[in-house]
């Protein structure tokens, strides 16, 4: 006779095998269902990150000699006042472009979810124009618009009875045109986010401030921007990363000069002069350092971003 | 973060591509067809024009013929093919990329294996020196050169008491001096500027017109101390002074828009240039003429033909160079399209004497741009002649737009050019 914990024995081992094998590919599915992207990204994004810190160790002519210099690249960089002026371009134009253009979207998400607002849809679609615009025409019509002599805004200038002012050719004028453009485009596309998430806010709480007599600054400064404090956040963690590696506009807001920005390169970003070097220049060595450099200041400005989101969410009421 | 990720991956992608294959090794999918060849041209200097010419006289040929983009954008796109991708049987190299392909020429088929050598006499021995190695190999054949002029607005000389016919306006400027007198009397007379820039249309003319440019004669970099760079540099700054131009750096939308409402009376053109004077300023036409560059004769610009080492069907793509860039080839280019021959056989063709252009006041651009690279002295042009170049000239826009204080601009220009050449 077979004791009880015989049975039980011969019972449970094909369901606790079966069990078993099941746990593995449990275990195993959800890997295989992100495995593509990470095949992906090991060949499109880490191993071509890995690459670049190995080609910067080079003195690297596309198509002829490579040879190994190793740090010397980031030792000419640390050295290179263009690299310095490129540094400079870019946090300038950054700042520029970012703060006054985040400011702008939140009175205009605010404004967009006024009640009384007529033809809503209208306007808050119409905000999203610039962004889906080409950057190469809304950058050329800009370029435009800064001219010198014949560009509307010194036109206009004239009129008033000032001098012209020759946009281009200053470094704060350059970058003001520039950052003009990124503002132009990214402004209407952070209204929305703003205002997506302006629409989850009750509208009970501004009848009710209403009530209490609260005026519509009031309402914006105590009710808007807090209830908006983690996609204000989010806005600007994406437009720093995005404002560091600015391209498209200073390479074809100034083409004087080819590929600097300006006969002075005083509105060339890092983007650009890595562009320079690698790709006008073919220096692949001298550019992959610039990239690696790119990297780490990246890194570094994300950092401060979390450390800031971090706080600021501890700081939420 | 991602998006650094992202710009280091699109960076290293085209490095890993560039690298994938070493140059030499063939491909074997090779074209069966022997008759069909691919042609990498770049736009605005009408290669299609050639090839149609081409194909209808060799009807079994097949040409596919891509504009790559700008000048150099094609340089661009063909060093990445070189390094490793799809290279075509046959492109067009400006001169200014040229000697960075140079120092490389185990990427090129050399074209005395195929009969260029028999043919190099046909081209101006200087063009053809450029792109002739020091051991011998033949890596392009020439197919125009720039000769310069001046072109200059017939009704506004009129209006400033000016002659406007073109042996007399020749006659005004033997040298750049008598030159900037004349834009000095222009100015005092209208009161707008005479010139579009000094940078452009000074710098870059009278540099190109020594004998000795921003390499010696031992292929050693001499900018700094080559008294011929200084000189069209200080000349440069004397007319930039003299506050005869309109400051608009070429090819800028103020340049552009200038030269449309003929904000300036006089443009230093190169042969090419024409076409970009005709298409920026279409309203002008009639009004310019063209005389002699200050200095009597110049060359900048031009261009190449070359056949990448790895091409599938070298022989067809030499058939095609022979034929097209032979003198008589030139000679009918030159006739349909405008681009100056480099064949000086055909200079005196009484076709070519007798071309005239309306745009430009039936000036007779074939005698007047062939005349001016007649009395040419060759000099090297090293690898890093377009960046030395380009810093020169971007100091002396910065003094234009007075960013740098003329008197310290030469020195802003060697410190510019020694930042430019690192790394």
């Amino acid at each position: 006779m077979l004791s009880p914990g015989t049975i039980e024995k011969t019972a449970a081992q094909p369901a606790r095998q079966r069990r078993i094998h099941l746990g593995v590919r449990e275990r195993l599915a959800p890997y295989a269902y992100i495995a593509p992207f990470f095949l992906l990204f090991f060949i499109f994004g880490l191993f071509p990150l890995l690459f670049t810190f190995y080609v910067a160790l080079f003195d690297w002519d596309p198509i002829g000699e490579h040879h190994f210099v190793g740090l010397a690249n980031f030792s000419e960089l640390v050295h290179d006042p263009r690299f310095w002026g490129a540094m400079r371009n870019t946090f300038s134009i950054w700042a520029l472009s970012t703060i006054p253009q985040l400011l702008l979207a939140l009175v205009l998400a605010h404004v967009l979810n006024h009640v009384r607002l007529r033809a809503a849809t209208l306007f808050r679609m119409s905000v999203l124009v610039p962004y889906v615009t080409s950057v190469a025409a809304t950058t050329i019509v800009f370029a435009q618009l800064f001219d010198r002599d014949y560009g509307m805004l010194n036109w206009f200038l004239g009129l008033l009875g000032f001098q012209h002012i020759d946009f281009t050719a200053s470094v704060w004028g350059s970058h003001i045109m520039i950052a003009t453009m990124i503002a132009w485009r990214w402004t209407g596309y952070n209204t929305l986010l703003y205002l997506a998430s302006l629409q989850a806010v009750p509208r009970e709480l501004y009848e009710a401030a209403a009530v209490d007599g609260a005026n519509g600054w009031k309402q914006f400064r105590h009710i808007t921007i807090p209830s908006l404090r983690p996609i204000i956040v989010f806005t600007v963690v994406t437009s720093t990363i995005g404002g560091l590696q600015v391209f498209t506009e200073p390479l074809l807001a100034n083409p004087v000069g080819g590929l600097t920005c300006g006969a002075a390169r005083q509105c060339q970003t890092l983007t650009l002069f890595l562009y320079e070097q690698g790709f006008g220049r073919f220096h692949f060595g001298y550019g992959a350092a610039v990239g690696v450099a790119l990297f780490v200041i990246v890194v570094i400005v994300a950092a401060i971003n979390y450390v800031l989101v971090t706080r600021i969410r501890s700081e939420r009421p | 973060m991602k998006r650094a990720i992202t710009a280091a991956a699109v960076f290293t992608t085209a490095v890993l591509l560039t690298s994938g294959c070493t140059p030499g090794s063939s491909s074997d999918t090779g074209s069966s067809d022997s008759k069909t060849f691919e042609f990498w041209s770049f736009t605005g200097i009408d290669q299609k024009a050639d090839v149609d010419v081409y194909k209808k006289a060799h009807p079994d040929v097949e040409i596919k013929l891509t504009e790559v983009g700008s000048t150099s954008e094609t340089a661009q796109a063909l060093t990445t093919a070189l390094a490793g991708g799809k290279v075509p049987d046959l492109v067009l190299i400006q001169g200014d990329d040229l000697p960075k392909f140079m120092q490389s020429p185990e990427n090129f088929v050399d074209l005395a294996t195929l009969g260029a050598d028999q043919k190099k006499a046909d081209y101006l021995d200087w063009v053809m020196k450029q792109s002739v190695t020091e051991d011998g190999k033949i890596i392009g054949l020439p197919t125009d050169v720039g000769g310069m002029a001046m072109v200059y607005r017939t009704d506004l000389f009129k209006a400033a008491g000016l002659p406007t016919d073109r042996e007399q306006v020749s006659k005004l400027w033997p040298t750049w001096d008598a030159f900037l007198e004349v834009g000095k009397k222009y100015v005092q007379a209208t009161g707008k500027p005479f010139l579009d820039n000094t940078p452009t249309s000074v710098f870059f003319q009278a540099v190109n017109q020594g004998s000795e440019r921003y390499y010696d004669a031992d292929r050693k970099r001499s900018y700094d101390k080559n008294p011929q760079v200084k000189a069209a540099f200080d000349l440069a700054l004397k007319v930039h002074a003299a506050g005869v131009t309109a400051r608009q750096t070429s090819w800028s939308t103020g340049w552009t828009a200038g030269m449309g409402k003929g904000d300036f009376a006089a443009v230093s053109a190169p042969s090419w240039m024409l076409h970009a004077i005709r298409t920026n300023a279409p309203g002008t036409a009639g009004k310019w003429d063209v005389a002699t560059i200050p200095g009597g004769s110049g060359n900048w610009g031009g261009s190449y033909l070359a056949i990448p080492k790895r091409a599938k069907n070298p022989k067809a793509a030499w058939d095609y160079i022979a034929e097209m860039q032979s003198p008589a080839g030139q000679l009918a280019h030159f006739l349909m399209q405008g681009s100056l021959p480099t064949t000086p056989s055909v200079y005196s063709d009484p076709q070519l004497l007798a071309k005239t252009d309306p745009f430009f006041s039936d000036a007779p651009i074939g005698k007047i741009y062939t005349d001016s690279v007649l009395g040419i002295k060759p000099f090297y042009i090293g690898p890093d002649d377009a960046t030395i170049g380009i810093e020169l000239l971007n100091t002396l826009t910065s003094v234009e737009q007075g960013k740098v204080a003329p008197d310290k601009a030469w020195n802003t220009a060697l410190t510019n050019v020694k930042n430019a050449l690192r790394g």
